[in-house]
């Protein structure tokens, strides 16, 4: 009986990591998207550092999970996601507003994409 | 590469774990839920152990689960005969009183060239000489022959030969065995005064020595030490 329980704890557990996993993901994903969301926003205002200030703050918040992040995404995806972040801040720094609405509407997709790929949904599962 | 490394050394340690988790069982003997888990856990602990760009954990998931599943359909199959028919199903019988059948047989897929193999490796050519063969669970055939067509025991012969009961290593490759000395109620003397017996002054010149439960010893030099 004791196998038994070592078992439904492990599985139990594995669950809880997981859920919590997809949950956490879920509101780490809405609060960059809303600041990155925010500064395309100021850049359209013509507002340029502070648009590059909300895309720094995003990424410093990325980077603060980095290890976690890697840990347990597909490193391709969380490759990708560092990259759009560099290319979105140069073309701020260069105040390109097409290029940058184009590489920031990229990023934002990338991060919910991130996000629903963990969530636990019939079309997830099949 | 040194990832290569550690990874594989994670995955194998896991996968080691789960191989004891599942019993003293041989390949060929899995029941069909063990075999699937000896197959799926192959294949996902080589992936990441190859592919660096998925995480580790993502194999690692997979493996605890298919392991804690089958810990639990083990214990399952355990206390319950219905269970453990469902899964593992019913052994088949294909041959009775030296007659096939043969629609058990096509039931399991079981042709007769491999019923024919499997007598032969059992030193049986003659089915008619079969009372019974069993296809067990495990894909393994039980071949139970008729009573005059088994070899006579010793207690058919009406002989009663002594009975040496379980032999104990007590020394293995010049190592001394201090606990099975003492399990089988001995102690240094008694093994000094074997070794002089065989002209040996040393445990460490000898291979194997045993003794059994009346008391006999078995007796092998090491070879190349003097």
């Amino acid at each position: 009986m004791k196998r038994v329980w070592i078992a439904l704890a492990i599985l139990a557990s594995i669950l809880a990591a997981t859920l919590c996993h997809s949950v956490y993901l879920g509101h780490f994903t809405r609060d960059l998207t809303a600041l990155l969301e925010t500064a395309e926003a100021e850049a359209e205002a013509g507002n340029w550092d502070s648009a590059l200030d909300l895309t720094q703050t995003a990424r410093d918040k990325w980077d603060a999970r980095d290890s976690y992040l890697h840990i347990t995404l597909r490193h391709d995806v969380t490759d990708g996601i560092y990259t759009g972040f560099r290319e979105v801040a140069e073309l701020l720094h260069c105040q390109e507003q097409g290029e940058y609405s184009a590489a920031n509407a990229r990023l934002i997709a990338g991060l919910e994409l991130l996000s629903e790929a963990e969530q636990l949904t019939l079309q997830n599962v099949l | 590469m040194v990832i290569a490394l550690v990874r594989t050394i994670i995955l194998y340690l896991l996968i080691i774990a789960g191989v004891r988790l599942m019993g003293k069982r041989q390949v060929g003997e899995l029941e069909p839920s063990e075999l699937v888990l000896a197959l799926i856990i192959a294949d996902l602990a080589a992936v990441p152990m190859q592919d660096f760009g998925i995480p580790l954990i993502s194999g690692i998931i997979p493996i605890l689960t298919l392991l804690s599943v089958t810990m639990l359909i083990s214990m399952l199959t355990m206390k319950s005969v219905r269970f453990r028919a469902l899964l593992c199903g019913r052994p088949s019988i294909i041959v009775e009183n030296g007659k096939l059948h043969q629609r058990e047989m096509a039931k399991n897929r079981f042709t007769i060239d491999e019923l024919m193999e499997e007598l032969r490796m059992k030193g049986i050519t003659d089915i008619s000489t079969v009372k019974y063969a069993i296809l067990e669970t495990n894909g393994q055939l039980s071949v139970l022959p008729y009573a005059n067509q088994k070899p006579p025991a010793a207690k058919d012969m009406g002989l009663a030969p002594e009975e040496g009961g379980l032999p104990i290593v007590i020394i293995n490759d010049g190592r001394v065995l201090e606990h099975n000395l003492k399990t089988r109620g001995y102690d240094m003397n008694w093994l000094e005064k074997q070794l002089q017996s065989h002209g040996v002054k040393k445990a460490q010149e000898v291979y194997l020595l045993t003794v059994d439960e009346m008391d006999r010893v078995y007796f092998s030099h090491k070879e190349g030490a003097q």
